[in-house]
């Protein structure tokens, strides 16, 4: 019974079932999902549904409008946040996304008020990086390269803000330090490319030859003080099906950043493919501490409390997963099992 | 060749604005109808056979008609009949008469790019040739012919190269045509695995030919003009040989930052594109990353393959349009001065069109309205793609943007008449006034098909103006002199160039669209750094200006 109900379970974190019953929630769960993996255009489709659905739900509109704005449809997000802000009224997230969209639509006086007012509390860490862009363009060199050289400090690995940076201490005669920003560009530029490289050897050796000698090339990617690449490292690894490989990378990933939401998650994943449940359990507790509304870790700790036979810790974990993503006919099979089961008792 | 995966942006609402310029493909009925050979017509197994070759407009016979030259490619097989470079006479009837042999052209190889331009000051335009192994100087006679002098010249090069982009520019401003060359990777049949035999060379999960991506870059060369008929290879001491290699493609000549003296810009595929700015004492700084022309706004390098230059927002500075892969944008980079350029591709309205392989391009007023539109031809490299994936075609259209003179741009898909929308695997591009009607033709080269003639037929009341340039104390073909126009409010900076679009050469005689206007102020930057200015030159004229003796002949011509 419990292997029935794992099978069941293992899938759910990737399967969206199409429900008959079509509700707000539903919608705005799948549209989550589908965002977090960069499907924006099918995430856009669901969360127009759940604004057809319920019109008054500014949540809808808005994660709508962030979808329609990662689509370049600027003018439908544009009236998709200015929704929300006559449902729901004025936040930082608003102010921080009009202002990116006058950034784009050339209104620079426009965008600087917008992000200014958030810069010093921001929503996101890119807004000094926005609000950098808008002073130059605005002709402001000298305050757009202050805001750049927050974005620099704040996002130091980031290629782009050093490429802005760069071309405003150009504009602004500073050779010196113009010379010295495209420098760390090109080499944050080159790392870049090759880490880019590296994932798609690692990515067609894992395909295409024997996992020995795929080791081999992807062993590239394992360096020891990176969590970012380590955790992609593993997922390559998890992606075909070589779990054990993909252990020692996500161990040493989140000794490195014990606030990273992806090493702590597949590593969870990583434990429960490999049926060492009791060892699944911790990194998915983390990664459900980190991100409590990310459905696919919810799930999967419900399950592996399932699995552990630790019903009554399950059971609130599956149930909270069924929120999440009401629409998931498995879960709640397994749910119900697991209720009937509580009132047996 | 890589793509970038840039999603194309909703269009928007069109102006609904008429658009006054009409092409029909009239390349047979002008007598254009030998294909262009270049490789196998049904796939491309090596990337020598898919890169294509240029296109020039000339007037090699000095009749005020503009002749057309078309380069060709060949197969590795072996010779193709009829495979070769061509030369056509313009019979001012809108027809035209194949004299290549005559003209001592008959040449089969793989020629990549053509720069035209008077090397020897002596009245009459020479070719050179870029090409695979190795790179052509034709000497104009002055009669009708051409001798091959590349090996006299000291032009020959030690060992095989490919050479691309290549353009006449005098960068040392001592009256004489210099020569600049990039060159694209290392190649051998022999070395480079063919499509399907490196499971690495992929697209879209389509075996596909390998490069340039995983093959070796190379530098670019500079040869200065002896003016003995010879050159001298400077490449290492002008400094443009002490950049890192890079996939160079199309080469332009232009002063782009107004200071009397020519840049050269260099559109390099999948590394960053090069800038050498032109220190005025012999020698070249590569400033591509500090000015914003290397790479895209995200600092991204991008897949260069044509650039054209004109002045798009009519401020009196030149712009450039940069072409690039499929799945990825073209680049308009905007003048700002001091040899700083703004990346304005998305915000101008052009990150709508994203489908196509672009090659080559330019910044041209079709419709005479006084606002140079954008123009650019498109064709795959992976013709093996389209069976799997319809949606990236071997042959695709040719791709038009209208200036709607507030910086934003808007593509006309059917507006500008059935030859636009027309499927053609093509590559270089030449604008030029072949039938002098007072408005711009294009010559386009087509894989393995013959050439595509466009002819603009120009409707509505824009009026126009030519300005032919002759150097005396400058180069003779006046190449590196910037003429700016100033009309109704308008600016417009326009460069004499030898090479751009892709591995092309144009009309040197500089069309002028003027909208409303009947009259235009003009001012002459000369390449030898002295300046000119001329009033109230009328409309619809092409006039000729001889450095330092002013206007020596005005036509009237079109309608």
């Amino acid at each position: 019974m419990r292997a029935l109900v794992l099978f069941l379970l293992i899938g759910l974190g990737t399967s969206f079932s199409q429900s008959g019953q079509a509700s707000v929630e539903a919608h705005v769960g799948r549209g989550t999902r589908l965002m977090q993996d960069n499907l924006f255009e099918a995430a856009a489709a669901e969360f127009e549904q759940a604004v057809a659905a319920n019109p008054q739900d500014p949540r809808a509109h808005f994660q709508f409008a962030v979808c329609l704005l990662a689509l370049g449809r600027n003018d439908e997000a544009r009236r998709q946040f200015e929704q929300v802000q006559k449902l729901a009224g004025d936040s930082r997230y608003l102010e921080y996304y009009l202002g990116r969209l006058d950034l784009l639509s050339n209104d620079y006086g426009a965008a600087i008020r917008r992000l200014g007012s958030v810069a010093e509390n921001p929503p996101f860490p890119d807004t000094a990086f926005h609000l950098g862009v808008a002073y130059v363009s605005a002709g402001d060199v000298i305050t757009g390269i202050k805001w750049l050289e927050r974005a620099a400090k704040l996002s130091p690995n980031d290629y782009r803000i050093h490429y802005r940076l760069g071309r405003a201490y150009s504009s602004a005669g500073r050779d010196q330090e113009a010379a010295r920003e495209l420098d760390l560009y090109t080499r944050l530029r080159d790392e870049h490319k090759n880490n880019e490289k590296d994932v798609r050897d690692c990515a067609g050796a894992l395909q295409n030859q024997p996992l020995p000698a795929a080791r081999e090339v992807c062993h590239r990617m394992f360096d020891p003080n990176d969590p970012e690449k380590l955790t992609l490292l593993a997922q390559l690894y998890g992606d075909s099906g070589a779990f054990d490989d993909a252990l020692d990378p996500l161990k040493r990933a989140v000794q490195l950043d014990p606030k990273s939401f992806d090493a702590w998650h597949n590593l969870g994943v990583t434990y429960f493919r490999l049926q060492q449940y009791a060892k699944a359990r911790e990194p998915l507790e983390r990664a459900v501490a980190l991100r409590p509304e990310f459905y696919g870790s919810v799930v999967l700790l419900g399950a592996t409390l399932y699995m552990l036979g630790d019903d009554d810790a399950a059971l609130p974990v599956l149930e909270k997963a069924h929120r999440l993503n009401p629409s998931d006919a498995q879960t709640a099979q397994v749910l119900e099992q697991l209720r009937a089961k509580q009132q047996k008792k | 060749m890589a793509s970038r995966g840039v999603k194309p942006q909703p269009r928007g609402k069109l102006s609904g604005l008429p658009f006054h310029a009409h092409f029909t493909d009239v390349a047979a009925h002008a007598g254009l109808r030998a294909p262009v050979i270049y490789g196998p017509p049904d796939r491309m197994d090596y990337i020598l056979e898919s890169m294509g070759c240029g296109v020039a407009f000339l007037d090699y016979d000095n009749d005020g008609w503009l002749d057309i030259f078309l380069l060709s490619g060949t197969r590795r097989e072996g010779p193709v009949e009829g495979a070769t470079n061509r030369l056509y006479k313009n019979n001012r009837d809108g027809t035209f008469t194949d004299v290549t042999e005559k003209a001592g052209l008959t040449r089969q190889g793989w020629a990549c790019g053509v720069t035209i331009g008077d090397y020897n000051n002596d009245g009459f335009d020479d070719i050179f040739i870029s090409g695979w192994p190795q790179n052509t100087l034709y000497r104009n006679n002055g009669d009708g012919t051409f001798t091959d002098v590349t090996e006299k010249a000291g032009l020959l090069h030690a060992g095989n190269r490919w050479g691309t982009g290549c353009t006449w520019v005098d960068y040392d401003r001592d009256g004489r045509l210099d020569l600049f060359v990039s060159n694209y990777l290392v190649f051998d049949f022999d070395k480079i695995p063919p499509t399907g035999k490196d499971p690495r060379c992929d697209y879209k999960g389509v075996p596909v030919n390998c490069g340039p991506r995983g093959l070796i870059p190379e530098r670019p060369m500079l040869y200065h003009n002896n003016g003995d008929g010879t050159f001298t290879d400077v490449t290492a001491h002008s400094g443009v040989g002490s950049v890192p290699p890079g996939f160079g493609l199309t080469a332009v000549a232009a002063d782009l930052d107004g200071d009397g003296w020519q840049e050269i810009y260099v559109a390099c595929d999948s590394t960053p594109s090069l800038l050498f700015h032109n220190r005025g004492d012999g020698t070249f700084a590569e400033l591509g990353l500090q000015s914003g022309l290397a790479v895209n706004e995200d600092g991204s390098e991008q897949a260069g393959m044509g650039i054209a230059i004109g002045d798009f927002d009519l401020d009196g500075r030149l712009d450039a349009l940069k072409t690039h892969f499929a799945e990825d944008t073209v680049a308009l980079y905007r003048n700002t001065g001091h040899l700083g350029f703004d990346d304005v591709t998305m915000r101008s309205g052009l990150g709508v069109e994203t489908r196509y392989v672009s090659w080559g391009d330019g910044i041209v007023d079709l419709d005479n309205d006084g606002l140079p539109d954008l123009f650019w031809v498109t064709g795959s490299v992976f013709p093996e793609v389209e069976r799997k994936h319809p949606e990236f075609p071997h042959k695709s259209p040719r791709v038009l943007f209208r200036n709607l003179g507030n910086g934003r741009f808007e593509e006309l898909l059917e507006e500008a008449g059935a030859a636009i929308a027309e499927p053609h695997a093509s590559r270089g591009v030449a604008f030029g006034d072949f039938d002098n009607d007072g408005d711009l033709d294009i010559l386009i080269m087509n894989m393995n098909e013959p050439p595509s003639l466009l002819r603009n037929d120009v409707s509505g009341s824009g009026h126009w103006l030519k300005v032919k340039l002759v150097g005396t104390r400058s180069n003779q073909s006046a190449i590196g002199a910037v003429v700016t126009l100033s009309y109704s409010g308008h600016k417009q900076a326009q460069a004499v160039m030898a090479a751009s679009s892709y591995l092309s050469s144009g009309d040197r005689r500089l069309h002028f669209g003027l909208g409303a206007a009947e009259a235009a102020d003009l001012e002459i930057a000369w390449p030898n750094g002295t300046r000119e200015t001329f009033k109230g030159a009328p409309s619809n004229h092409l006039i000729t200006i001889k450095e330092g003796s002013g206007i020596v002949a005005r036509e009237r011509f079109g309608s």
